[in-house]
Parts: C-alpha cells; sequence; structure tokens
C-alpha cells in the first residue's frame, strides 16, 4: 500500500517476494469483491433475470458512450465525497457515517445561501461561496459529533447515526416551512437557485466539474495522509491509540478536526448535489448516499485514491439500478441487497488489523 | 393528557423495549450490534408477512423473532467467527435489513391485518388514571414487561448468565474454564437478535399493524443507544426504552391539542433526547463499561 | 522434614517429558513425581523452563515427548479441561479471574456445571473451605476491590472447590505476597499436605522450599540438574549452586552515586494520584528525582507503579498536589512533559508502543522525538541516520529499521522502546520493568544503559519486581506500599528484608 511512505530500499530478493506478496494481497481483495456479484447473479436468477445481461449492460452503458460514462461519474461524485468522511476518520480509528447528515446539512446550508444571498453574484464568486456554504453546513454537523465524541466521550458511530435522523427531520422543516418554495403548490422544496450558481457541465453529458472537485478533495487527503507530518500523526492515532498519546499527541484535538474535516467534506457533497444536479433542496435529495460513500471507504479498504475507483464501481451499480428497475421490474432496493452482500464480504475478509 | 402520553410511552416503546433487551444480552457478552436497527426491520416485516398468511399474529411473532435471529446470525458469524469491526458490520446489517425489508415488503404494503389488540386486564384496568396507562395493552407488550426480571434474574443469578458476563469481561478466563467464549457470544448476539425481531413484529403487528418500507426509523440504533444509558442494566433499559416511547407519545398529543410546533422538531425530539441521555449518563462516568465492550467502544483494534 | 509418606506411591509421576519450541529446546526429558501428601519444590531461576513444565502439567501444552501417569495409569493432560478432570488444579501467578464479577460469581464459573446456579449452597461451601485453610474471601466482594494476597486466596478456595483435586500446582505463589505474608501462606500449605493433597510448588525462593518442601528439583536451561528429598539432603547451598550454575555474565554495579544530594530534576510535592476507577492509587507523597541519579521504586506488583509513571510522564493528571521540573511547574499532558526532557518505557510495550504497520523506523518518531520536516513530510533520511549511527541501538541490537514492529518478539520490541528513549538522552528517564523479557546478557546491557545515562546526568526513575536489580542499580530507594510512596532509603542502609517490611506497611487489610 503506497500510504506506507517509509523509503524502503529493500534487498532485490526481498523486493521480489514483496511484489508478489502484494500481488496475492491484490488479488485477494479482488476476490473478495468478485464473490458478492455472483452471489448476486444467483439471486437475480431466481427472479428471472440474467445476471450475465445485467453485469453486461452495466459495462455497455458506462463505457458505450460518452454519456453513459458522464452518468457514472455523476453518481460516483457524491460517493467519493460522502466515502472520504467515512475513510479519513477511518484512519484515525474512528467509525463516523456521519455522512448522509452532513451532506443534507450541507445541501440545507448550500441552498439556503443559494437561494437567498448568492443569486445576484457572479459565477466565479457565486459558485465558491456557495462550496463554502455546504462546507461550513456538513463541518457544524460534523462539529456536533465530534463534540460529543471529545467533551462527551460518546462514541461516534451511535452519535453519527442518531444526528442522522436528525438532519434529516432538519431538512424536511427547512423544505416544509421557511425554505419552501413559493410557487410549489405546496411541494416541499426550495426555490430554484440561480443559473449563474449551477457547475458548468461538460459537453455532450450531464456532467458537471463537481467530479474535478470531488477527485481533487482526495488527491488532497490522499496527500495528507501519505505524505505530510499531519497525516503520519493521523496514522498513528489510527492505528494504536495508546502509542499516539504516549508520544504526546493532542489526541482529543486531532479527533475533533478530523470529524470536522470530514463533516466539510461530506458537506460539500451536498452542495455538490444542489448546485450540479438538483438545483433545489428536496427532503429526499441526498438521500443514502452517505451511507452509500461508507461502503465505497470500505470497499476502498478507506485509501482515498482506491475510494475514486469504488465509487465508480458504486456509480455504475447506482445507474444500473435503475435500468433493473426499468428493465425487469426489480425495484432498485435489490440493489442494496448487492451492496450489503459486498460490505459483509470486505468485512469478513479484511484481517484484524489493517 | 398526560395520560395519553404515558400509555403512549408503553405502547410505542415497548418494540424499543424488546430491542434493547436483546441488546443488552449481546453487549453484556462483549458485542455491539447496531444491526439491531437490521434485525427489528427483519422482524416487523416477517411478523408482518406471516400474519397475512396465517392469520395468528403468535405465530407472527414467532417468524418475527426468527427474522430478528437470522440477521444477527450474519452478525455473530462476522464479529464473532471472522474478527470483523463491530461497528462497521453492525452498520452493514442495518443496511442490508433496510434493503432486504424494502425488496421483499413490496407486496404487503397495503395488506391488511387484525394482529394483537389491547387486551385490558380485569379490574386492574378500571383504576383510574394508572389502569388505562399500565393494563390496557397487547399480549406481547405485557409479556415484555415480564421479560425484563427475567433477564435480569438469568444474567445475574445464573451460572449461564455468569459465562454471559465473563465473555464481556474476560474470555481468557471462560476458556480457562473450558467454555468457548465465541459460542457463548455468538448465542447472546442470536438471542439478541431474537428479541430485536420480536420487538420489530411488536411494531407491526401489535401497534400499527401495517407494514411501512422502513418503519423502525432508527429504533434499533435508539434501544443500542438505550443499552449504554442504562449502563447494562435491564430495569434502565426498560426505563429508557419507555422514555424514547413517551418522546413518540409527544407527537400525537401535540397534534390533538393543536399546538403550533413543527411536527419535524417532535420527530427529532426523541433522538436528541436519547442523545442527551447518553451525555448525561457519561458525564458522571460511574458505570463500568464491560471490558470488552469498552475496548470496541473505545476504537482499540480487534474483535 | 522427617516425613513417612516420602514412601508413598506417587499421585502423579512424569517420565522423559520434552518440550521444544522451534529449535529451542525449553525442557528436555524431565522425570518428575509429585507424591501423596507431600510438597515438591521446582526451583530455578527465570527462564529456566519452570513455567513450560507446569504448563504441561496443566495441559496448556502437550508435550513432545515423554509419558505422564496419574495413579500409575497412562493419562492425558491436554487441554487444562482434562488435566483438570484428573485432578490438577493450578494457581496462576497472574489470577484467571474476572474483577467485574464478585468471588462467588467467579468460582461458580470455575467449579460448577450446567446453566443454573445453587448460590446459597456454594456460598457455604465457598466459607467452609475458607474457614478450613484460612483462606479469608468475602464471597460477595467484587474481584476488582480485591488486593493481590485476597485474589491468590480465591484462586486456591477455586482450585480446592474443584471436584476431584488432588494435585495442586503454585506458580510463584509467594511473588504477589509481602514478606509478612509468606509465612501464613507456608502454614496452608502444610495444612494441605495434611490433608493429602500432592503439592508442586514452583518458586525460586529457596528459604520457601527449605520451609515447606518434601523433595526439591532443580532446572536450568530446561532440564534437570539436581534433585533433594529422595535420600539427599535439601540443604540451601546445593540448591543455589545448583540453580546459578557456573554463571559467568559479568555482573553490573554500581560504580558512582556519592551520598551529595544533586539538585532535583523533577520534584513533586503532596501529589495524589487517582487509579483506573477513580480510586486513591497514591496518597499525598512527595518525591524527588535528582539528576544523575537512579532512583529505584519497590512494591508488590500492583501498588500504583503504572500510576505513578503515568502521572510523572504527564499521562495521568495529578488529583492534588504539585510537580516541578527544573524548579517550574508543570503544565498537565504529555506534551509539555516531553518538552521539558521527560521520557517514559512503559510497562507493556508491546500494547502501548508498537504502531501496526509501521516500520521500526516510522516508531523511532513517536515517544517525542522530533519528527524532522521536510516541506510539509518527514525527512526520514535523517532520522535513519541517525539511528544507524546510534551507540544505543546498537549495543541494545535493535532491528533492521525497515523492519514492521508488530512481525517482532516482545524483547525485540522492548529494545526497540528502550533505544528510542535512550537515544533521546532525555532529562528524565522514567523505566518500567526494563528487563522484563529479556535474556540476561541483554538485561545486563540495559542495566548498564541506564547507568550510563545516569552517569550523563539523567534523573532516572526505575520500577522494577526485581528487588536485586533494584538494589544494583539504586542510588536511593522508595517503596510503594497501602497507597504511600516511604522513602527515600539508601540501599546502603537498608536490606532486602528492610524493604519487604516496608512494602507491607499499611497492608492491614
Amino acid at each position: 500500500m503506497s500510504l506506507n511512505p517509509s523509503p524502503s530500499v529493500a534487498a532485490p530478493a526481498g523486493a521480489r517476494s514483496a511484489a508478489a506478496k502484494r500481488l496475492l494481497s491484490w488479488l485477494r481483495q479482488l476476490l473478495v469483491l468478485a464473490i458478492p456479484f455472483a452471489l448476486f447473479g444467483l439471486f437475480l436468477l431466481a427472479y428471472g433475470v440474467d445476471p450475465l445481461e445485467l453485469y453486461g449492460s452495466m459495462l455497455v452503458s458506462t463505457f458505450g458512450d460518452l454519456y453513459g460514462f458522464g452518468e457514472v461519474l455523476l453518481k460516483a461524485t457524491p460517493f467519493v465525497l460522502t466515502g472520504l468522511a467515512a475513510a479519513l476518520p477511518a484512519k484515525a480509528g474512528l467509525v463516523n457515517v456521519g455522512g448522509e447528515g452532513q451532506l443534507a446539512v450541507g445541501a440545507l446550508f448550500a441552498a439556503w445561501f443559494g437561494v437567498f444571498y448568492l443569486g445576484g453574484l457572479p459565477a466565479w464568486i457565486g459558485i465558491p461561496a456557495m462550496l463554502l456554504a455546504g462546507a461550513l453546513g456538513g463541518a457544524l454537523w460534523g462539529l456536533a459529533i465530534a463534540l460529543l465524541k471529545v467533551k462527551g466521550r460518546l462514541n461516534e458511530t451511535i452519535t453519527s447515526v442518531l444526528l442522522n435522523y436528525v438532519a434529516v427531520f432538519l431538512v424536511g422543516f427547512f423544505v416544509h416551512g421557511p425554505l419552501k418554495d413559493p410557487e410549489s403548490f405546496n411541494w416541499p422544496f426550495s426555490p430554484e437557485i440561480a443559473p449563474t450558481l449551477r457547475l458548468p457541465i461538460f459537453d455532450g453529458t450531464r456532467l458537471h466539474v463537481g467530479f474535478v472537485i470531488a477527485a481533487a478533495i482526495a488527491a488532497i487527503v490522499w496527500f495528507v495522509l501519505a505524505r505530510t507530518r499531519l497525516g503520519y500523526r493521523i496514522r498513528v492515532l489510527g492505528s494504536n491509540r495508546l502509542a499516539a498519546e504516549r508520544a504526546g499527541m493532542r489526541i482529543g484535538r486531532m479527533y475533533f478536526w478530523v470529524l470536522i474535516a470530514a463533516g466539510a467534506i461530506a458537506g460539500i457533497a451536498g452542495m455538490i448535489e444542489i448546485a450540479g444536479i438538483e438545483g433545489r433542496l428536496r427532503a429526499t435529495t441526498g438521500a443514502n448516499f452517505g451511507y452509500l460513500g461508507f461502503l465505497a471507504a470500505m470497499m476502498a479498504w478507506n485509501h482515498p485514491l482506491r475510494l475514486l475507483l469504488t465509487a465508480f464501481v458504486l456509480g455504475m451499480i447506482s445507474v444500473a439500478g435503475n435500468t433493473l428497475e426499468i428493465g425487469s421490474g426489480l425495484p432498485a432496493s435489490a440493489v442494496t441487497i448487492l451492496m450489503g452482500l459486498v460490505l459483509f464480504f470486505i468485512l469478513g475478509g479484511k484481517r484484524r488489523r489493517g | 393528557m398526560i395520560a395519553d402520553i404515558l400509555t403512549g410511552a408503553v405502547r410505542s416503546g415497548t418494540s424499543v423495549m424488546l430491542a434493547s433487551q436483546g441488546e443488552l444480552i449481546s453487549e453484556r457478552a462483549g458485542v455491539i450490534n447496531l444491526g439491531t436497527e437490521g434485525s427489528m426491520l427483519a422482524g416487523a416485516l416477517g411478523g408482518f408477512a406471516v400474519t397475512v398468511w396465517t392469520g395468528n399474529p403468535w405465530l407472527g411473532a414467532l417468524a418475527g423473532g426468527g427474522c430478528g435471529l437470522l440477521l444477527s446470525l450474519l452478525h455473530a458469524v462476522l464479529v464473532v467467527g471472522f474478527g470483523a469491526n463491530q461497528l462497521a458490520t453492525g452498520l452493514a446489517i442495518m443496511f442490508f435489513g433496510i434493503g432486504l425489508t424494502s425488496f421483499f415488503g413490496r407486496d404487503f404494503v397495503s395488506s391488511q391485518i387484525v394482529g394483537f389488540n389491547p387486551v385490558p386486564i380485569p379490574l386492574l384496568s378500571d383504576i383510574p388514571f394508572v389502569g388505562g396507562i399500565l393494563f390496557n395493552h397487547d399480549p406481547l407488550t405485557y409479556l415484555s414487561v415480564l421479560l425484563v426480571p427475567a433477564i435480569w434474574y438469568l444474567l445475574f443469578r445464573t451460572r449461564l448468565g455468569i459465562m454471559v458476563r465473563t465473555a464481556g469481561e474476560r474470555e481468557d478466563v471462560l476458556f480457562a474454564s473450558g467454555l468457548n467464549p465465541r459460542l457463548i457470544r455468538a448465542c447472546a448476539v442470536l438471542a439478541g437478535g431474537f428479541l430485536a425481531g420480536l420487538g420489530g413484529a411488536q411494531l407491526s403487528i401489535a401497534y400499527t399493524h401495517s407494514w411501512v418500507e422502513n418503519m423502525t426509523a432508527g429504533r434499533g440504533v435508539v434501544a443500542v443507544a438505550l443499552v449504554i444509558f442504562a449502563s447494562w442494566k435491564p430495569q434502565r433499559a426498560m426505563l429508557g426504552a419507555y422514555l424514547f416511547g413517551a418522546a413518540q407519545a409527544l407527537q400525537l398529543t401535540v397534534q390533538q391539542q393543536g399546538w403550533a410546533i413543527s411536527p419535524f422538531f417532535l420527530f427529532m425530539f426523541p433522538y436528541l433526547l436519547t442523545l442527551a441521555a447518553l451525555l448525561l449518563v457519561e458525564r458522571r462516568k460511574l458505570s463500568r463499561t464491560p471490558e470488552a465492550l469498552g475496548r470496541v467502544l473505545a476504537g482499540d483494534p480487534g474483535g | 522434614m522427617e516425613r513417612e509418606n516420602l514412601l508413598t506411591e506417587p499421585l502423579l509421576s512424569v517420565r522423559g517429558l520434552t518440550k521444544r519450541f522451534g529449535s529451542l529446546t525449553a525442557n528436555r526429558s524431565i522425570d518428575l513425581d509429585v507424591r501423596k501428601g507431600s510438597i515438591h519444590a521446582i526451583l530455578g531461576e527465570n527462564g529456566a523452563g519452570k513455567s513450560t513444565l507446569m504448563k504441561m502439567l496443566y495441559g496448556v501444552y502437550k508435550p513432545d515427548e515423554g509419558s505422564v501417569e496419574i495413579d500409575g495409569r497412562p493419562a492425558e493432560l491436554h487441554p487444562p479441561a482434562k488435566a483438570r478432570a484428573q485432578g490438577v488444579g493450578m494457581v496462576f501467578q497472574d489470577f484467571r479471574v474476572v474483577p467485574a464479577l464478585t468471588v462467588l460469581d467467579n468460582i461458580a464459573l470455575a467449579v460448577e456445571k450446567g446453566w443454573g446456579l445453587r448460590r446459597r449452597q456454594l456460598r457455604r461451601r465457598i466459607v467452609d473451605v475458607s474457614a478450613k485453610y484460612g483462606l479469608a474471601v468475602d464471597p460477595d466482594a467484587s474481584v476488582w476491590e480485591l488486593d493481590l494476597g485476597q485474589r491468590q486466596r480465591l484462586e486456591i478456595v477455586k482450585v480446592l472447590l474443584m471436584p476431584g483435586t488432588r494435585i495442586i500446582i503454585f506458580d510463584e505463589p509467594t511473588s504477589v505476597l509481602v514478606p509478612q505474608e509468606v509465612g501464613a501462606f507456608l502454614d496452608m500449605l502444610r495444612r494441605l499436605r495434611e490433608d493429602g493433597y500432592g503439592i508442586l510448588l514452583i518458586t525460586h525462593k529457596i528459604n520457601e522450599v527449605l520451609a515447606v518442601a518434601d523433595e526439591a528439583t532443580v532446572l536450568r536451561s530446561g532440564e534437570i540438574v539436581f534433585r533433594a528429598g529422595q535420600g539427599e539432603e535439601l540443604a540451601g547451598e546445593r540448591l543455589i549452586a545448583a540453580m546459578m550454575g557456573d554463571k559467568t555474565l559479568k555482573a553490573v554495579s554500581r560504580t558512582a552515586g556519592g551520598p551529595d544530594e544533586a539538585p532535583a530534576a523533577m520534584a513533586v510535592r503532596g501529589a495524589s494520584i487517582r487509579g483506573d476507577h477513580g480510586e486513591l492509587a497514591l496518597e499525598a507523597f512527595d518525591l524527588d528525582l535528582p539528576a544523575g541519579r537512579i532512583t529505584g521504586v519497590a512494591g508488590i506488583s500492583g501498588s500504583g507503579q503504572r500510576e505513578l509513571a503515568e502521572a510523572l510522564f504527564g499521562l495521568r493528571p495529578l488529583a492534588s498536589g504539585t510537580l516541578e521540573i527544573g524548579g517550574k511547574p508543570m503544565k498537565p499532558g504529555v506534551r509539555s512533559f516531553i518538552e521539558a526532557g521527560v521520557t517514559l518505557v512503559s510497562e507493556d510495550p508491546v500494547k502501548e508502543s508498537v504502531v501496526p504497520g509501521f516500520t521500526i523506523l516510522e516508531h523511532m518518531a513517536l515517544d517525542g522525538y522530533p519528527l524532522y520536516p521536510k516541506g510539509l513530510g518527514v525527512d526520514w533520511s535523517r532520522l535513519r541516520a541517525e539511528l544507524t549511527a546510534s551507540p544505543e541501538a546498537a549495543a541494545l541490537s535493535v532491528a533492521a529499521p525497515d523492519r514492521r514492529a508488530e512481525t517482532l518478539s516482545g524483547g525485540n520490541i522492548q529494545r526497540m522502546v528502550l533505544a528510542r528513549a535512550l537515544i533521546r538522552r532525555p532529562g528524565i528517564l522514567i523505566v518500567s520493568y526494563p528487563s522484563r523479557g529479556l535474556d540476561i546478557g541483554t538485561a545486563y546491557t540495559v542495566q548498564r544503559q541506564l547507568l550510563e545515562a545516569a552517569a550523563q546526568g539523567a534523573a532516572v526513575l526505575l520500577l522494577s519486581e526485581d528487588l536485586d536489580e533494584l538494589f544494583k542499580l539504586s542510588d536511593r530507594l522508595v517503596v510503594l506500599a497501602g497507597k504511600r510512596l516511604l522513602g527515600p532509603y539508601r540501599p546502603e542502609e537498608i536490606d532486602q528484608a528492610g524493604i519487604g517490611r516496608l512494602m507491607l506497611k499499611g497492608e492491614s487489610a
């Protein structure tokens, strides 16, 4: 794993066996990902759907044309960010599932600022401002988890799941109340944001620059973790909290900022959903994206760059979920079953410490 | 009005209470199971489906427990068998439960059942105020109340209970006594899954008499949180669950009274209350977390 | 010692027992008998193979060769459940008890069968056995409230209540007792012998052997080198000679260490420290760590050593009192202690210092060692150069910088952690159990390094369970007992028995 910054100048023989070991571990990880797909194929067969055809059409619709490829990237974008919101804390030894709520609150803030304050601004300042608003919203939600963790000594997994429910109701409150579009005929959604705040789109697709933003953030997170002193400290903390404590690290402070950074990243995902796709806030904006991001992070063994790949795979599956529903009448929730299977195999296949 | 809230507390708190009693057994053995949410959903759907098919809510309740147990079997295998991260595995089971039940639950959304209905206990239910709150409930609720002292007795007065608690503290001691800590943990997780499933079934066949996608809405997670709030004591978990139930019941009461509070804040309230309760207990920090569980919650590596 | 039952048939009899771990032979062809109503002592220094032998007899290890007979019939002892079923009970040194449970619960777990529990009947049996052998324990007390002596009594009651126990193995039983408790313990052993139990006493204390044993067997390097009792007389000098063999390693001794009191690098006044459960671990003590001196800390293990070490490193806040370094009061938190030049070698480095997935080199940057900057990153080559050039790392033969630490043995990790602490040339060095898990040669190297560090002006606090080590290295000794810190004493002015009396002080429970 390239996260290991040790400048290893091993002997050639050692290097060869190390390479073989790496290959084996890659193969093993691939297998862990392949088995659930095979099992899900059996499940599909039981419902009269040909899995090979489905997986085939998944590949074709992804790589067949630019539009399809763009659709997958579009789907993958929020997964990258919410995935980072899980992977970064995981590197510090935390199990954070707050991405779901942080994305929702980020979307809420982005829509709020977009609708009320940023409408008249030119794109070059409006979009970054809206991005910051989204990050702020997510960070605030992360702050709640961080405070409960550091000051209240409550386990972050439990608090982040509970707060996810609160976040959904919070968004519900706003789209039914202060943020409701007066012209919506009582539908619960916000007014549309100004066209200047919409993210630029690549020709021939629906894909917007959000994917570039997400990829850039993933690269930054990777760099920080793998190459900086801060990242070294985070990894020590994640690997052995007692050692970090004895090395004089300020553990509470590190947990605090890691959780807030994770919140901000997920909040940006919420902003991208508003500015890139929906244009307005709905009660369902980004529903389940946080959980899917958590899944993507686990599939990537919490490695920020591999996360790009796993988010892409999840994007493919999500697009395929739509095809499944349209083509064979199986509900999109069938795909959740596949994702559950993938998770189980990853969890079961993981060595105790990694 | 207060009587309404208290009655509602028992009525809507029972599902959480059953799940938290189950989770308590599991956590006493050192395994935290956020998949309780998934087990509750599976129990709600399984129990509902069997009640639809057979018309017999008792069979439904049993099936609900069985479905919850099946999902928790996954947790047991992954966590106890493969040493997977407990928190992450629990979450995976939660997602899986949501997906599985919404997939198989499609056909039951509009089904109707008779299910369990309140059975007033003669004489006792006639006592003013208290009678309505305590003695006019469905059979599963009565059963769940009896379960609490039973679980207490089991955990603290039998050798089986000592085995379970030792699994949550020092597994090497169990090993030295020729017992298999993994087996005991797995069984505790399964017992927890069964009770969570039963709680889910109570929700669908006794409380709402319907199946709605993702109808537990975090009750399983709340159950897990309540066990920590309860310092792993069955009586206190019961209290916590009824507190949560009361917060839920507040919604109905406020609506009936026509007060101008946004329903969304009322929806949030039970979750915020749960967080507040956790915080309160943690502040005092006098409870003794089972050692094995403490390591999981602190994020130390290992199963 | 004139006991006629030396002629009785052995209860347990082993022949040619051998156990190998890889290329190391831990036990080679051991022959041994334990007789009914007699005490058989196994003597040997640390690492002589006593614990391997005992683990084979209790069924933890399966012997590679050799045979076991119980009552003259061939017997299989592995796994421990089989050994127990044949009447072999064991009192471990690290007690197999659950602190969160009560005494009764712990005993119920070990000695009862089935899922139910007849509490009243079990309580009566506990009370009866305790009264019979003078093993006072309260069945309803939680184990975490008990001191080590009480925990040991719980263990013994447990073994006695196990159905069919006839042979009891005691593993270094007196190591958890203060000297004044030892007498009562030996009396209890005699009573067990009168009641016909066969007792195997594993120890390295010759006086105890002379006081109670009927037979003695001395192990050295995994082999039996001496037997006494069966025809041969039990004599202290011969046992010592057999244990030590022809040891040629040069022992370490203090060279300097004048009587003059050096200025205190660290000064603690009126300090109290809390334990993990909020209970007071140490109350209102003063402690000075003079520069260039080694201050030894004696005490029965679990008397607040860990709490003291952690508090002096800033890991554990003082409940009251003041702590000054170089005359300046310290802010709480490890960081400021590290900046003030304090370093800690913790008592469990595998658990507390090893970061899985990290190489030795990456470990070197922990423990307050500076993280050399290079842009935003770390200058690993500079650290590598320092590590390879360090005489301390060479003396302690630390493993190669690119080895992953979690693949190393406990002794290797101990050396890595010690080297890391010494390379820093700390002003104040707190070392817990430095020679634990090390072979004698390396232990001497470590001891020399500690003397060297003190000679260069470091204030060293040495926590050890080995009185010999403490007396050998310390300029001043303090004793932890009954939540108090006693001393300092000068090793010239007090002997080991004196320290033992102090260790008992405050232990009136």
